[in-house]
């Protein structure tokens, strides 16, 4: 089964400003672990790659907020997942149909009990 | 304690006023910017009206003048457009041991009050003119010229501070918090549109009326940003330093379409103090003095809830004739323009108002400049300062390039000789506008 996560940046990930609690690490073991995972993000684009490139993780997909639906195009996954700390997060992920989850939820890595139900 | 508003005849804001009785009688000397920051974090020592302190200082060291100097201070003091607290809510723990209170406690938090800083600047002991430039920095600029232009100060600073607090800007806060709306806004304010729907429809109809596209801000939008990373002082220079591609601008996330996100300016932390004073007590100010032309006004005279294209191209023709009269100069004299850019869709009306490198052309030309050189090496040098979009949201980083940029010292400084500009803010139909000078006028 293939599972998708996108991460939101700012109020999300560590390196966002304001700084959110998604973790670099944990980005890095769920692509370690087989996930598809990306940045869906208001900063810019050209400015998301590098800052993945700058922490060594080759991410899948990295685009402005409302492309999630060209993301669910692009990835044929089995369970797709936003995540996000602002209302905007949640309306674009359930508009194209991903699951949502507050960054707050996120910090517990609650992704990777796809692999044990998977087992 | 109560300070008065701006005079309205002090205001420039018709035709047939000949040259300004000011013009070459004020000067800017000194400028002070402080740190910059993303919201507040709700210490005292990191407040707007901290900031604000550290802008005055900065700019009375910039002038190498002794604080008793100063005997006029203008103000504005609305420090936001957006998120705000009642005058009355008591301030954040600690606040006391930093600071004296004034009149009311949000004064140096959510609110610029010249009481506040007078008594918190203990260095400023001689300002006895005091003036209130209410809703924008523009507005002050024009009052303190015109009180150093009548003699009711000598040494004036001119002020503003931003705040920005927790919360979303303009969305589910103040009157939008509330069940009803009422007044004006019960006609306009209730159909969710956000703060850029307005200009993003006037310039939609730009674009129909000249035949343009929104994809030709790119070039503008991108140089804004190259512009303020220029600048240390800048928000993004300090905080997030990275460039904007062509490719980011145009598959970015419409906010209100034909606006997208990056048209939109980000809510900062920041402040501003300027030096102003006459030719004469400049000569012993450390910077090189910059000349007042003249400055001019306009105001909203629409009959309905919404401006149209036509009026904003009569408001910003108005604005051009107004300060070209005043000054004594024309179009052809402008090194450059450094008009407002808080919604990138509306620079081009300023511009174009203005005829700034028209070639003859009067309107809807704009959208072809800005996919020419418009940058600070080129020939004709757009927002040099880079704006609220290189910057961050202030409604002055405009006005304080334009200073820079004419005694040769700015970060982003034009490389064609810098001698006559204009700056001004903030909408196309309500702006009060600066033409500033190296040189004293002949």
């Amino acid at each position: 089964m293939a599972f998708l996560i996108s991460f939101d940046i700012d109020g999300t990930m560590e390196f966002g400003d304001p700084a959110g609690g998604v973790t670099v690490e944990m980005v890095r073991r769920a692509k370690e672990s087989g996930f598809i995972v990306g940045s869906c993000s208001d900063r810019f684009p050209s400015w998301q790659k590098k800052v993945w490139d700058s922490h060594g993780i080759a991410v899948d997909f990295w685009v402005p907020k409302h492309m999630l639906s060209n993301v669910k195009a692009r990835f044929q996954a089995d369970r797709y997942v936003h995540i996000g700390d602002r209302d905007i997060d949640r309306q674009l992920a359930e508009q194209v149909g991903f699951h949502f989850w507050w960054d707050h939820e996120a910090v517990a890595e609650p992704w990777l009990a796809w692999l044990i139900d998977q087992r | 304690m109560p300070h008065p508003g701006v005079p309205r005849d002090w205001f420039r804001n018709r035709d047939g006023l000949g040259l300004w009785e000011g013009r070459g009688k004020v000067v800017a000397t000194g400028v002070g910017t402080s740190p910059t920051a993303r919201r507040w974090d709700e210490k005292p020592e990191t407040s707007m009206g901290a900031m604000t302190i550290i802008a005055i200082r900065k700019a009375i060291a910039d002038a190498g003048i002794s604080p008793d100097e100063i005997d006029g201070l203008v103000l504005t003091p609305d420090s936001t457009t957006g998120v705000s607290n009642d005058p009355n809510t008591p301030p954040p723990p600690g606040w006391e041991q930093h600071f004296k209170m004034a009149s009311f406690p949000q004064a140096g938090i959510t609110r610029g009050d010249i009481d506040w800083l007078v008594q918190n600047m203990p260095e400023l002991k001689n300002v006895k003119f005091m003036m209130n430039g209410a809703i924008c920095m523009s507005v002050s600029f024009v009052a303190a010229a015109e009180a150093v232009a009548r003699g009711l100060t000598k040494t004036c600073l001119v002020v503003r501070g931003w705040h920005n607090l927790a919360g979303r800007y303009y969305v589910g806060v103040g009157a939008s918090a509330l069940d009803t709306a009422s007044g004006r806004g019960k006609y306009a304010s209730i159909w969710g549109l956000p703060a850029c729907g307005t200009t993003a429809m006037v310039f939609e109809e730009y674009c129909r009326k000249y035949g343009k596209n929104h994809d030709q801000m790119a070039n503008f939008v991108v140089t804004q940003r190259r512009n303020g990373l220029m600048n240390p002082d800048g928000y993004y220079s300090q905080h997030r330093p990275e460039m904007i591609t062509v490719e980011d601008y145009l598959t970015a996330r419409w906010i209100a379409k034909p606006a997208n996100i990056y048209d939109n300016d980000l809510p900062i932390m920041a402040a501003l103090a300027v030096v102003f004073t006459t030719p004469e007590r400049a000569r012993d100010h450390k910077q090189k003095p910059v000349y007042i032309l003249s400055h001019g006004q306009t105001r909203p005279e629409f009959p309905g809830i919404a401006p149209t294209l036509e009026q904003w191209e009569q408001s910003t023709d108005r604005m051009g004739r107004i300060l070209y009269e005043g000054a004594g100069v024309g179009p052809d004299d402008l090194a450059f323009e450094n008009m407002y850019d808080g919604f990138t869709l509306f620079h081009q009306f300023h511009l174009e108002g203005l005829r700034f490198a028209a070639r003859g052309e009067k309107r809807g030309y704009a959208l072809d400049l800005y996919e020419t050189d418009i940058g600070i090496e080129g020939p004709n040098p757009v927002s040099p300062s880079g704006g609220n979009n290189g910057n961050g949201r202030t409604r002055w980083w405009n006005h304080r390039d334009s200073i820079l940029q004419l005694q040769g010292r700015s970060p982003s400084q034009i490389k064609k000789k810098a001698e006559i500009g204009v700056s001004g803010a903030p909408m196309p139909d309500a702006c009060d506008a600066l033409i500033w000078s190296a040189t004293p006028p002949v």
